[in-house]
C-alpha cells in the first residue's frame, strides 16, 4: 500500500485558491486535514500519485473532476435542521430586519431553492414555530423549488427515514411527525400544507421571476457547481427575487463574493449572509 | 518574535507568486501571514479576523485595492482602521494621493524589494527596528 | 397553526420580448428598466454591439453587471469584441468588469489572446496575461513562451510568469529562465521564475491518450 504524501502548505493554498476562484468555496485553515483526506481519496480514484499531477487534472476538469471533488468535499446528505446556526440567524437576526425593511404589509416570504426532498423548507417551518416568538404575529409563506420534479413529489409526500430526523429532538418529532412504518415518519398535514413546492431552474429567469419577491432566500450548496456564466445569471435571478433589504443565505463554506458584487455582506453571530441593498445600491 | 506577540499580516493580491514572495520575506522576519486574492475575499476574511496590517495590491479583479479600502474604511468595527500598505505599479504623485484618499497609510511602487517590504511592515505594525 | 399558510400559485409566464423597445430602454430607461433590458437582450446575439456601446455610458454598477452578463451569455466573437475596448477604459471598475466578463467566455476569448498580449499598452498586456492565466491551456505554451521572450516591461513579465506558472508545460522553462536573466536587478522576477519552474517541474508528464 503506497503512502500518499500529505499536502505542503503551498499546495494546500494553491488548491484553496483554485476552489475559491472556481466554486466560491472558502476553506477555513483548520479544515486542512479534512481537505487532505478528500484529495487523497480523489488521487486514488483518479490513479494519480502526486498532488501536482492530480491538480493538473482538477484544473482541466478532466472527467468532470471538479464536480467529483466538490461532491466529496461537501456533505450532500440532507436532513432536518442541517446547519441550524443559519436557522438561528433567521429567527434572531434576519426576520426582524427584513420586516423593518418591508414597505408593504404582505406576508413574509421565504424561499428554499434548491429544496431537494423538502428537509430545508420544512425545517424552516418547524424552526419558526418552535423558536420565533413572533411566529403568530405574521403571515409566513414558505416556498420550496427544485429543478427535479421527482424530488418535488417526494418533498410533497413529507415522508422521511431516521437519518433525516437525526438532529430533531424526540419532542419535535412527536409534535410534527406521525410514525408510518418501521423506519418511516410522515409530517403532519398542517406542516405539509405550510410549504408550497414548485419546479424552477434558477438559471432561467422565466422560471424564477413568476415566484415574485422574497424576504429571505436559502440557496445552499448549489452555486458552487455552476460555471462562471451560470453563476452570474443565477445571482441576477436571485437578486431579482429578493425584496430590497432581503437576505440570501448560502452554506457556511460558500462565498457569494466570488459570484457577484450585487449583494452586501452581513456578518451576524451565527452566520455570514448577503443582503440586497435597500435603495440605490452600488452606483 | 514569540508566538503570542506575532504580528499578523493579510496579503491581498491576485497573483499567487507575488503573495508567495511577500510571504517568504515576511514569514522569515517572524510575521504570521494570511492571504486573500481580491478585495471581496479580503472583506469577507476581515469579518472574522483582525490582522495588524494589510498589504493591498491596487490592480485586482472583482474589487480593486482602492475600492476595497474605501469599503473597509466605511465599515464599523476594529478591522476598519487596520493600517494598510498599498502596492501599485504607478509611481506618479497623483496615484499616491489617490491611495491616501482611499485610506492607505503607506504606498510602495512595485516591484517591491523584500528588505524594504519587511522594514515597512515592521514600522506599520509598530515594531521597534 | 393559524398563521403559516400556503400562498397562491405562480402567475402566468411573461409576454415575449419586443427587441426594439428593449434596446431603447437600455439607453433611456430608469435604472430598473435598464437592468431588465440588459437581461432581456441576452436572448438576442445581434444585440452584442449595442450592449458593448451601452457599457461606455452606463454609470450604474448594477446595470453594468447585467450588461456584462448578457454579453457573457451571448458568448460569441461579437460579444468578445464588444467587451475588448473597455479593457482600456480609464474607469478601473469598468476594466475589472470587462476582464471578468472575458474570463467567463474562455473559448470565445481565446481568439483574441495573441493581440492582447502584443498590445502597445502594457496595462492591456497585463490584463491579457491575467486572462491567459485563468482560461488558457498548456497547449499554447510554446507560443506564450515566445511572447514572453519578446516582453520588456517588468510588470508585464511578472504577469506572464504568473500565467505560465499556472498553465504552462515544460516547454516554458527556458523562457522563464531567460526572463529572469534579462532583468538582473529585479529580484522578484528571479524569485517568480524559479517558483514557476518548480511548480511546472513538479507536475507529472501528461499521460498519453
Amino acid at each position: 500500500m503506497i503512502e500518499l504524501p500529505s499536502l505542503t502548505a503551498a499546495e494546500f493554498r494553491r488548491l484553496c485558491d483554485f476552489l475559491y476562484r472556481r466554486t466560491g468555496i472558502a476553506v477555513a485553515d483548520n479544515k486542512r486535514y479534512y481537505v487532505e483526506r478528500r484529495v487523497r481519496d480523489r488521487m486514488i480514484a483518479t490513479g494519480t500519485t502526486s498532488f501536482a499531477a492530480y491538480f493538473v487534472g482538477l484544473r482541466g476538469n478532466a472527467d468532470g473532476e471538479i464536480e467529483k471533488f466538490v461532491n466529496s468535499f461537501t456533505v450532500n446528505e440532507t436532513y432536518f435542521y442541517r446547519e441550524d446556526q443559519m436557522l438561528r440567524c433567521l429567527s434572531t437576526e434576519l426576520l426582524h430586519r427584513a420586516i423593518a425593511a418591508k414597505a408593504g404589509t404582505g406576508p413574509l416570504r421565504i424561499w428554499s431553492i434548491p429544496c431537494s426532498s423538502g428537509e430545508e423548507p420544512y425545517s424552516i417551518a418547524i424552526w419558526l414555530l418552535e423558536n420565533w416568538p413572533q411566529v403568530d404575529d405574521y403571515d409566513i409563506e414558505i416556498v420550496g423549488s427544485d429543478i427535479d420534479t421527482r424530488i418535488l413529489e417526494e418533498a410533497r409526500s413529507g415522508i422521511y427515514g431516521p437519518r433525516a430526523l437525526m438532529r430533531l429532538s424526540p419532542q419535535v418529532i412527536a409534535k410534527y411527525f406521525e410514525p408510518l412504518a418501521e423506519d418511516r415518519w410522515r409530517l403532519i398535514a398542517d406542516l405539509r400544507q405550510s410549504v408550497q413546492f414548485s419546479q424552477a431552474n434558477v438559471i432561467e429567469a422565466a422560471e424564477t421571476r413568476p415566484h415574485g419577491r422574497f424576504d429571505v432566500i436559502f440557496c445552499r450548496n448549489m452555486l458552487i457547481y455552476f460555471d462562471d456564466a451560470s453563476r452570474r445569471v443565477a445571482a441576477e435571478n436571485l437578486y431579482e427575487c429578493l425584496m430590497p433589504g432581503g437576505y440570501i443565505c448560502l452554506s457556511q463554506t460558500e462565498s457569494m463574493s466570488r459570484i457577484s458584487p450585487l449583494f452586501e455582506v452581513c456578518r451576524f453571530a451565527d452566520a455570514v449572509v448577503y443582503r440586497r441593498p435597500i435603495a440605490g445600491g452600488h452606483g | 518574535m514569540a508566538d503570542a506577540v506575532r504580528k499578523r499580516i493579510l496579503i491581498v493580491d491576485d497573483a499567487s507568486l507575488v503573495r508567495l514572495y511577500y510571504r517568504s520575506a515576511l514569514e522569515g522576519a517572524g510575521f504570521a501571514i494570511d492571504e486573500a486574492l481580491n478585495g471581496l475575499e479580503a472583506l469577507e476574511k476581515l469579518l472574522v479576523a483582525s490582522p495588524d496590517l494589510l498589504l493591498v495590491d491596487v490592480n485586482m479583479p472583482k474589487m480593486d485595492g482602492f475600492s476595497f479600502l474605501k469599503a473597509l474604511r466605511r465599515q464599523e468595527g476594529r478591522a476598519s482602521s487596520t493600517p494598510a500598505l498599498v502596492m501599485s505599479t504607478e509611481a506618479a504623485p497623483q496615484d499616491r494621493e489617490a491611495a491616501r484618499a482611499a485610506g492607505a497609510n503607506f504606498y510602495l511602487v512595485k516591484p517591491v524589494p523584500q528588505d524594504i517590504l519587511v522594514d515597512c511592515a515592521a514600522m506599520l505594525c509598530g515594531l521597534p527596528r | 397553526m393559524p398563521l403559516i399558510r400556503k400562498g397562491s400559485g405562480p402567475p402566468a409566464s411573461p409576454a415575449s420580448v419586443d427587441r426594439d423597445a428593449t434596446m431603447t430602454a437600455l439607453r433611456a430607461g430608469t435604472r430598473e428598466e435598464r437592468w431588465d433590458a440588459a437581461r432581456a437582450l441576452a436572448m438576442f446575439p445581434e444585440a452584442a454591439a449595442a450592449l458593448g456601446e451601452a457599457l461606455s455610458t452606463e454609470a450604474d454598477q448594477l446595470v453594468r453587471e447585467a450588461i456584462c452578463t448578457a454579453l457573457v451569455r451571448i458568448n460569441s466573437a461579437d460579444s468578445v469584441d464588444a467587451i475588448l475596448p473597455h479593457l482600456r477604459s480609464d474607469d478601473a471598475n469598468l476594466r475589472t468588469d470587462a476582464l471578468d466578463a472575458l474570463k467567463a467566455m474562455p473559448v470565445a476569448a481565446q481568439a483574441r489572446f495573441q493581440s492582447l498580449l502584443r498590445d502597445p499598452d502594457p496595462d492591456v498586456r497585463i490584463l491579457g496575461w491575467d486572462l491567459v492565466r485563468e482560461t488558457g491551456s498548456a497547449d499554447a505554451t510554446r507560443r506564450l513562451a515566445a511572447i514572453l521572450d519578446a516582453e520588456n516591461e517588468v510588470n508585464v513579465c511578472a504577469a506572464a510568469i504568473e500565467a505560465l506558472a499556472e498553465i504552462g508545460a515544460a516547454e516554458a522553462l527556458p523562457a522563464l529562465t531567460r526572463c529572469a536573466e534579462r532583468f538582473p536587478d529585479q529580484p522578484f522576477l528571479s524569485f517568480a521564475a524559479k517558483a514557476a519552474c518548480e511548480r511546472i517541474g513538479s507536475q507529472a508528464p501528461r499521460p498519453h491518450d
